[in-house]
């Protein structure tokens, strides 16, 4: 069997292998994609998109586009997405050529900034018209960073949610939970970069690995189709004579995943294995069937082997799934127009770059140019929702709209927030988990039967 | 009285630990001399949590045991589950060299060793492998193979394992007492050796061992374990939920729950009330009997409807099982759980005890002592064959 994988392995399989661009958008983007340059990563190609053309010279990545030649003139963005976005809209063409012929492309951003929630939508509605399959990384910033960048960001991740196949959505306050309180304020930053280009490179090796069950592209699709799905994602690696069970502990105790409690809603879910030749089918079984553990009866679980010489003793599991927000969706199809409606709004304007300060002075200046016109063009999209009160909105920025946009928001952003479960006795124990459910908490709390 | 025909079952449960001394009757018979027990504290989903607590827990058990039966106890016979015990069916087989005609009993051992060569996790051991049928050249149905003709032995078993150092725990807290350790046995296997008889093994019959923190079931149908199991729940939860639902403390909770506590929907009046009394007897709050009992409902409801689709998961053994469900241990005592299990099942159910006993009837006919009971049993019956030695010495000879 090891001889076969060996064989697999010599088979040349660079032909038919769909092309993967990996692009880092605005400063939090190309800090992620230094991050994912430097893990090492092979067969995609790495574009950096910047306003800021500091940061971008910075920047390894071998392709660079450089965003609003005019209209920030090498200057960053400045915390308004508005510029961010008209920066992006000048270097269309040149957005378009970097996206050419790549099939599937990741989009790392770091919302609530100028470049990244302004021209993120954009760019991901490029990358869809380029019929590519588009995953978004986004990362939400840190409370404190202010509700203002806080509602930018989330304005910017539902209007990603109807461009892209799937929006994986990094909480920088749930990842900084991960660094120990002492830690420096940079490490913080870099854990965030590093869960990225964790997933990144998982996902994209789901395609490059000589797979003796390989994951095809379609099935991907497949498990991340859908616009507003929420992304479960979880990645662990492991050696030593437990690596099957630790690698799955390990992906499952991804921030994403939420201990594996989330994954019982899932309707397909992608797993993938990766280990040297020395992996036994005994150790998927384990693997398997541990996992079957926290998934539901209908769970559609789309299986990937995958023999990498380079793993050496270890084993990789990654996981991958989105679960439809039923009843959501319609609401949260609804802020689709939001690119739109940035360009319908304010001409190009020059704005002196004080990286991202003073943000909340500028609040009061925006006027409304309300006429859809061609401006709005590529970003029309046939499954745009007709909306009732399309002409009467009222400004984007204005104050009284920021907490009311947010809180519609707020169903989807549920990502990695749980109600607090009561388990009572049991909690500390082991928990008992059976097709998802955990078995600790009360019955009829989880069938929600009121009692008094 | 000699020495080799007493047998001790210990069982170290999530709410007691139960000590059974029995006596072996040259006729088969098992006489009860008598049961110590304690109440069990550092045990959780049948699993020691807190070794120090634990253990002083057993060693009142045993006192108490060697008080009532008279007896010095020098080795027993453990119990174990736990949520990590899970259970398969794999055949071995061996093929008989041409010289040697006829099969042996070595041969018997070979396949035996044959059906455990499969990959179970790393960190996990054999706790049984328990036979089901041997086949001779193809031929099945075949209960005693040595002395036939053929040329291939094959045999079924029924293999139970779980995680190593989880059983080694409730290994290392007899060791430590110290006794000296005999075997380590699932719960259920050991209580379904005094629930049923003979007949029922063979007619199809599921046992429900539902302890306080675990329910631990298995299958046997034609006589033989067709499938075995843990499911980490059990009257604990109940209890918590109870707990939970009606906002008192858990003590509280288990006292209600035993004394006025019911699976049946529908049978109180509209409105009916229980006065919950405080230590000093004085009123206290008042819950409707109809909340208490619909969570017990929903919590038992749920356990039955997971065990009912579990032992579908793989075969339909419920269409085997025709002599019905037998549930014991402590929470079987739950008014009305009979019927429940009845109806979810489709099967005949019986609330069971240890049969075939002599001696304290007091002992063998609470449900709660099943296990134990049947520790006592399985050691009778393993007892006699000293001719070879048993694979769970490992563990008295590794510690």
């Amino acid at each position: 069997m090891i001889d076969l994988n060996r064989s697999y392995h010599l088979v040349p399989q660079t032909n038919d292998a769909v092309k993967i661009k990996i692009i880092g958008l605005g400063g939090a983007g190309s800090n992620a994609l230094d991050r994912i340059l430097l893990d090492g990563i092979d067969d995609a190609e790495l574009v950096a998109m910047n306003s800021d053309v500091q940061s971008l010279t910075s920047s390894v990545a071998n392709e660079k586009v450089q965003l609003g030649r005019e209209a920030t003139r090498g200057l960053g963005a400045g915390g308004d997405p508005e510029v961010g976005f008209a920066a992006a809209e000048e270097a269309m063409e040149e957005i378009r050529a970097a996206l050419d012929g790549a099939g599937l492309i990741f989009l790392c951003a770091g919302l609530g900034g100028g470049t990244g929630s302004g021209a993120a939508p954009l760019v991901a509605s490029l990358a869809k018209e380029h019929g590519a399959l588009v995953v978004v990384f986004a990362t939400m910033p840190f409370s404190f960073e202010g509700k203002r960048r806080a509602a930018q960001a989330h304005e910017a991740l539902a209007a990603l949610q109807a461009y892209a196949d799937a929006v994986i959505c990094f909480e920088n306050d749930t990842m900084g939970d991960a660094v120990s309180p002492k830690a420096g304020i940079h490490q913080a930053f870099a854990a965030a970069d590093e869960t990225i280009s964790q997933s990144v490179r998982a996902i994209s090796q789901l395609f490059a690995r000589p797979g003796i069950l390989r994951i095809g592209f379609d099935e991907l699709r497949a498990a991340l189709s859908g616009n507003n799905a929420r992304c479960l994602f979880g990645y662990g690696e492991a050696e030593g004579d437990n690596r099957a069970h630790d690698a799955l502990a390990l992906a499952l105790k991804n921030p994403l995943m939420d201990r594996g409690r989330m994954l019982h809603e899932a309707h397909n879910l992608v797993v993938n294995v990766a280990g040297g030749p020395d992996m036994t089918l005994a150790e998927v079984q384990i693997l398997m069937e541990e996992l079957g553990r926290h998934l539901g009866d209908e769970t559609h679980i789309l299986f990937g082997a995958a023999v990498d010489p380079k793993m050496g003793p270890r084993l990789g599991v990654t996981l991958l799934s989105s679960t439809q927000i039923g009843v959501q969706t319609t609401e949260a199809a609804a802020p689709v127009e939001t690119p739109a409606k940035i360009v319908r709004r304010r001409a190009p304007e020059l704005v002196q770059s004080e990286p991202e300060a003073e943000e909340i002075e500028e609040i009061e200046e925006i006027e409304e140019v309300d006429e859809p016109e061609e401006a709005s063009e590529p970003l029309r999209q046939e499954s745009r929702a007709p909306r009732p009160k399309h002409g009467a909105r009222p400004p984007k920025a204005a104050p009284e709209m920021l907490p009311a946009g947010a809180a519609k928001m707020e169903p989807k952003q549920e990502t990695l927030q749980f109600e607090a479960v009561t388990r009572g006795r049991f909690e500390k124990s082991e928990p008992t988990i059976v097709d998802g459910h955990d078995l600790d908490v009360p019955t009829f709390l989880r069938q929600n039967v009121r009692v008094k | 009285m000699g020495k080799d025909h007493i047998l001790v079952g210990l069982e170290i449960g999530t709410s007691k630990i139960c000590v059974v001394v029995g006596e072996s009757k040259p006729d088969g018979s098992i006489k009860i001399l008598g049961v110590g027990q304690a109440p069990s504290r550092g045990v959780r989903k049948g699993e020691i949590v807190d070794f120090d607590t634990a253990q002083k827990c057993v060693h009142e058990a045993l006192v108490e045991a060697e008080e009532k039966s008279d007896v010095m106890i020098k080795s027993v016979y453990v119990g174990i589950t736990g949520s990590h015990i899970t259970s398969f069916n794999n055949r071995g087989a061996v093929t008989i060299p041409e010289e040697q005609d006829e099969i042996t009993g070595e041969d018997c051992e070979t396949v035996r060793e044959a059906a455990k060569d499969v990959s179970i996790p790393q960190q996990n051991t054999f706790v049984h492998e328990i036979l089901q049928h041997y086949y001779v050249d193809g031929q099945d149905g075949v209960l005693n193979p040595v002395g036939m003709m053929g040329s291939k032995l094959e045999a079924d078993f029924h293999i139970i394992h779980g995680i190593g150092n989880r059983i080694r725990n409730a290994v290392r807290c007899v060791k430590e007492v110290p006794l000296d350790m005999e075997d380590v046995v699932f719960n259920a296997y050991a209580a379904a050796q005094v629930v049923l008889n003979q007949n029922q093994k063979n007619l199809g019959a599921l046992v429900l061992d539902i302890g306080g923190g675990t329910t631990d079931y298995i299958v046997y149908s034609d006589g033989v374990v067709k499938q075995s199991g843990v499911l980490a729940v059990g009257g604990d939860h109940i209890t918590n939920d109870v707990s939970m639902g009606l906002r008192i403390p858990m003590a509280r909770a288990e006292k209600l729950k035993v004394e006025e506590g019911s699976v049946t929907l529908g049978n109180a009046l509209p409105g009916e009330t229980i006065l919950l009394k405080d230590d000093h007897g004085f009123a206290g709050k008042e819950v409707e009997r109809e909340t208490l009992n619909t969570i017990i409902h929903m919590r038992m409801r749920e356990t039955l409807e997971l065990l009912k689709r579990t032992l579908l998961r793989h075969e339909n053994y419920l269409d085997l099982l025709g002599a019905g469900v037998f549930i014991t241990g402590g929470t079987s005592q739950l008014k009305g759980l009979d019927h429940l299990v009845e109806e979810i099942f489709e099967l005949p159910t019986h609330v069971t005890h240890a049969q075939t006993m002599s001696g304290l009837t007091s002992a063998f006919e609470n449900p709660q002592f099943s296990t134990a009971i049947g520790l006592v049993k399985y050691a009778q019956a393993k007892a006699p064959q000293r001719g070879w030695r048993w694979p769970w010495q490992r563990w008295r000879n590794n510690e």
